[in-house]
């Protein structure tokens, strides 16, 4: 069991963590999502002594290994670390990787320490990959071998500080599965990440940290579904729809798709269906749109159910009726309505926005 | 080694350079100067004259000859040379060495007939800190004693006018309460010079009597001319055999004895008949290192100079990784500490690190000059580890460090066994150049009074008179020397990259289950 009592964390010229209270129970697996800068790492960086708080204490099984004179190891060997940036040796092989920290640390024997690690290297998907250098591998490999590392340790507790965050987009689901496998092992577990589904899926509690410190905790259902404070709400809300407000043609349209590439990550949308959005948002907005409307701001939102397995993509603009069908850039127009299921205009006079455009993009089924 | 395209490419153009360089040496033998037959020709301002630093001779050319330029030469022996060579077109120094140097087979030079100046008077020199009370008194109470029943007459004869070099026995106690020590510089034909590995000379001799006289045992240590008064003034030394000219401006610093030597000043110049072809290789080789066994002083050159060299690397290392270690946490005072240190080590010329040291702050320690040499040398090489150390382990990157505390690492064990090995193959180069560049800076110890390769070549080259041969022999042992270290330090290169460990032995001795 770890206790975090007025927890503060005070740097030169910030404040990650101002006052951080909670209790975490052995067997929880938590997830710890955010706006960025809003502490998670320090906080799990805190947890494991790597940061040394500047105020309060951490608890861990009744003992306050915050304190100064505790020795910051003995509380380490009890927590595993799993880094953004892996941390393999580079200097050791995979097996070594494994087995070294085992005979250092725990005195096991050489070939206990190889047993365990052959063991815990099937158990990620490498068995026969011992003797490669970590540079010889590709990074959900790296940080699959970095996760038996910290099994063959046995901690009680598993932290993760974004580990998929480094990652190739096609590697995220590989060590996403090992991290799965492991939530089944009733070990305590906190995972920093900013993938949403995922720490949904896993997890059995939610940490929202905001304002330096915990500002929601609860379950995932509650957090997700049903979020209690201003800020979760707002934020939740943001991680489901992704809004612009474009009001000149020096509008930042590759920001935009960096946005929407961030959005589709965050809420697990399959690659086809990301680039499909990108391309009607362009030809929507940047082709027929704005070079009309010049400068009236107009208003996208993008959404996307994984429910209905499919995106909508709403722009709304003031000013007088304009039906991109009628008067538009017809070549955009065409590639545009061939590239989406349904495609939608309204004109309500009595919203602020009175012309809205409606896009809809369903999964295909040969995906 | 195998020699690979690259390999043989970079060996042609190291063999091209070294022909070019010999070629411009012997095109440099060949300058032409003028063929002076007479003192009257040299007051003419096409004229170089070269004399001795810190002698009267410098005096007596700026009044006899006031239009002819002076090149100012450290030790007579460079001086020969470079009249043999026609460097320049004369050369004024006592006769006896300039005879002296003639017999030894310096060839292509004359010595006029005519005088120049007042004859130079050379006396031994009393340290003001020599431990023997009332030194100076006794030097001349010795002298005075040996001109009146001809012993030093007799010296005269045998050394001076009849050239014989045998060195007679005397009798020294085994054991006396008078310690003599007597510096020397080893290189002036016939009055200190080595024999063989043994110094001889007339003022050698003297020493040997005077020691005998007065019931004390002796030591001699070998200084260059730039280091023997230094040594004098701090009491290194008590005295100095090395017939030192009575100078006005040196009375002034040192105390002199009466004199021992009258001896007149004459002039050198190029001889274009008796120049003759150079001399053979063989010839050459025969001279440097056959004759008198002379390959011995090599031998204790290299031996000296490769301890000197393999101590302050050890040393260094230790204690370069030990400030390292201090100031590894960032510990603001040893860092300040550490980079101050560093900046007055590096700040300055070697040379004149290892004389302040021997002579300022090691004064009157006791130390030998190779102990100060092994210090200071020691500094230096530390402070290059120091910065090797922080380059290297800056390399290894901070999550290496922090993966190592999450598994339970402590700090130490952290850096011994994750940071250290993996910093290693970033400083390992940088270290070995480092090597061979401290051996190489190493030359300078002949200041200390230590006998290295680089001396024991000055000492023979002053035997031989010749300027090309001993030099190139000391470069090329240098050039061995420095691929011997380079290849061992090339293993330890390869033992402590975890990378270029053999795969089998990795998990030697665990028994796989496939």
């Amino acid at each position: 069991m770890i206790e975090l009592i007025h927890l503060e964390k005070k740097y030169e010229n910030a404040t990650p963590l101002k006052d951080v209270n909670a209790v975490i129970n052995d067997g929880d697996v938590i997830s710890v999502i955010g706006p960025s800068g809003t502490g998670k790492s320090t906080l799990i960086r805190c947890i494991n002594l790597l940061e040394r708080p500047t105020g309060g204490k951490i608890l861990l099984d009744g003992e306050e290994i915050s304190a100064p004179s505790y020795p910051a190891e003995k509380a380490r060997r009890k927590m595993g670390m799993v880094f953004q940036s892996f941390n393999l040796f580079g200097h050791l092989t995979v097996i070594e990787n494994l087995m070294v920290p085992q005979v250092d640390i725990l005195k096991r024997s050489k070939q206990e320490a190889y047993d365990t690690g052959v063991r815990l290297l099937n158990r990620v998907g490498l068995a026969g990959r011992e003797l490669r250098y970590p540079d010889q591998l590709s990074g959900g490999q790296k940080q699959r071998v970095a996760i038996a590392r910290t099994l063959a340790m046995d901690p009680e507790v598993i932290l993760l500080d974004e580990p998929t965050s480094a990652l190739d987009p096609t590697m995220v689901g590989e060590v996403q599965s090992v991290i799965r496998d492991l939530t089944g092992t009733g070990k305590t577990m906190m995972i920093v990440t900013h993938e949403m589904n995922f720490a949904r899926a896993i997890c059995n509690r939610v940490f929202y940290m905001d304002q330096g410190g915990i500002y929601e905790d609860g379950s995932p259902e509650q957090i997700f579904d049903n979020p209690q404070g201003e800020l979760t709400k707002r934020f939740i809300k943001k991680l489901k729809i992704q809004e612009f407000d474009i009001d000149s043609t020096e509008f930042d349209f590759a920001a935009a798709n960096a946005e929407i590439d961030k959005y589709c990550l965050q809420n697990d949308v399959p690659p086809r269906t990301k680039y499909r959005i990108r391309l009607a948002f362009e030809e929507l907005v940047q082709q027929l749109l704005i070079p009309v409307l010049k400068r009236t701001a107009v208003h996208v939102t993008v959404e996307y159910s994984p429910v209905e397995k499919q995106a909508t993509v709403t722009a709304s603009y003031g000013g007088e009726r304009f039906d991109p069908a009628e008067g538009g850039n017809e070549l955009s127009y065409n590639v545009l309505k061939s590239s989406v299921e349904d495609l939608s205009y309204e004109y309500d006079l009595n919203e602020e926005k009175s012309n809205i455009v409606n896009l809809v993009i369903k999964e295909s089924k040969y995906m | 080694m195998k020699l690979t395209k690259g390999r043989h490419l970079t060996a042609c153009i190291a063999a091209s350079v070294m022909v070019l360089f010999l070629a411009l040496l012997l095109a440099g033998c060949g300058l032409q100067s003028k063929t002076i037959t007479s003192p009257d020709q040299l007051n003419d301002p096409g004229v170089t004259i070269g004399v001795v630093t810190d002698t009267s001779d410098g005096m007596v050319v700026e009044k006899e000859f006031p239009k002819a330029n002076i090149e100012y030469f450290r030790g007579e022996m460079n001086g020969f040379v470079s009249v043999s060579q026609g460097k320049i077109d004369a050369f004024v120094f006592s006769k006896i060495t300039m005879n002296a140097a003639i017999r030894a087979g310096l060839k292509g030079v004359k010595i006029l007939d005519e005088p120049v100046g007042e004859p130079n008077r050379g006396a031994v020199v009393i340290s003001d800190a020599a431990k023997i009370p009332g030194l100076e008194d006794k030097v001349n109470e010795f002298i005075d004693e040996i001109k009146a029943d001809g012993t030093l007459d007799d010296m005269k004869e045998r050394w001076i006018v009849n050239a014989d070099e045998t060195m007679p026995d005397i009798k020294l106690p085994e054991t006396s309460d008078i310690h003599l020590v007597v510096g020397t510089t080893g290189t002036n034909v016939p009055f200190t010079y080595y024999k063989g590995t043994e110094l001889a000379g007339y003022d050698i001799e003297l020493a040997y009597r005077f020691a005998s006289w007065l019931g004390a045992t002796i030591e001699f240590k070998v200084y260059d001319y730039d280091g023997i008064i230094a040594a004098s003034d701090n009491g290194e030394i008590d005295c100095i055999f090395a017939d030192f000219f009575i100078t006005p401006e040196r009375a002034e610093a040192v105390s002199f004895s009466q004199p021992t030597s009258i001896e007149e000043v004459g002039i050198m110049v190029r001889d274009g008949a008796s120049a003759g072809t150079a001399d053979s290789i063989r010839n050459s080789f025969e001279r440097t290192f056959i004759r008198e066994n002379r390959w011995k002083l090599f031998v204790s050159g290299i031996v000296t100079t490769l301890v000197i060299t393999s101590l302050s690397v050890l040393l260094g290392t230790f204690l370069g990784f030990f400030v390292y270690m201090l100031c590894r946490k960032g510990n603001r005072f040893a860092n300040k500490i550490a980079a101050f240190c560093i900046w007055l080590i590096q700040g300055m010329p070697v040379v004149v690190l290892l004389m302040i040291m021997y002579y300022v702050v090691f004064s009157g320690s006791g130390l030998s000059g190779a102990s100060v040499s092994i210090i200071g040398f020691t500094l230096i090489f530390a402070a290059e580890v120091f910065n090797m150390l922080k380059g290297g382990t800056g390399a290894v990157d901070i999550g290496q460090t922090e993966a190592a505390y999450s598994l339970g690492y402590t700090d130490l064990e952290a850096f011994f066994r994750i940071v250290l090995p993996q910093a290693m193959p970033h400083f390992m180069p940088g270290y070995k150049a480092q090597i061979t560049a401290l051996m190489k800076a190493t030359a300078v110890v002949g200041y200390l009074a230590v006998q290295d390769l680089t001396k024991m070549g000055d000492l023979v080259r002053s035997r031989t008179y010749e300027a090309f041969f001993p030099l190139i022999a000391v470069a090329i042992i240098y050039f061995i020397l420095a691929a011997i270290l380079k290849r061992i330090v090339g293993r330890i290169e390869i033992k402590v990259d975890p990378r270029q460990r053999p795969a089998g032995e990795i998990l030697k001795g665990i028994e796989k289950h496939d």
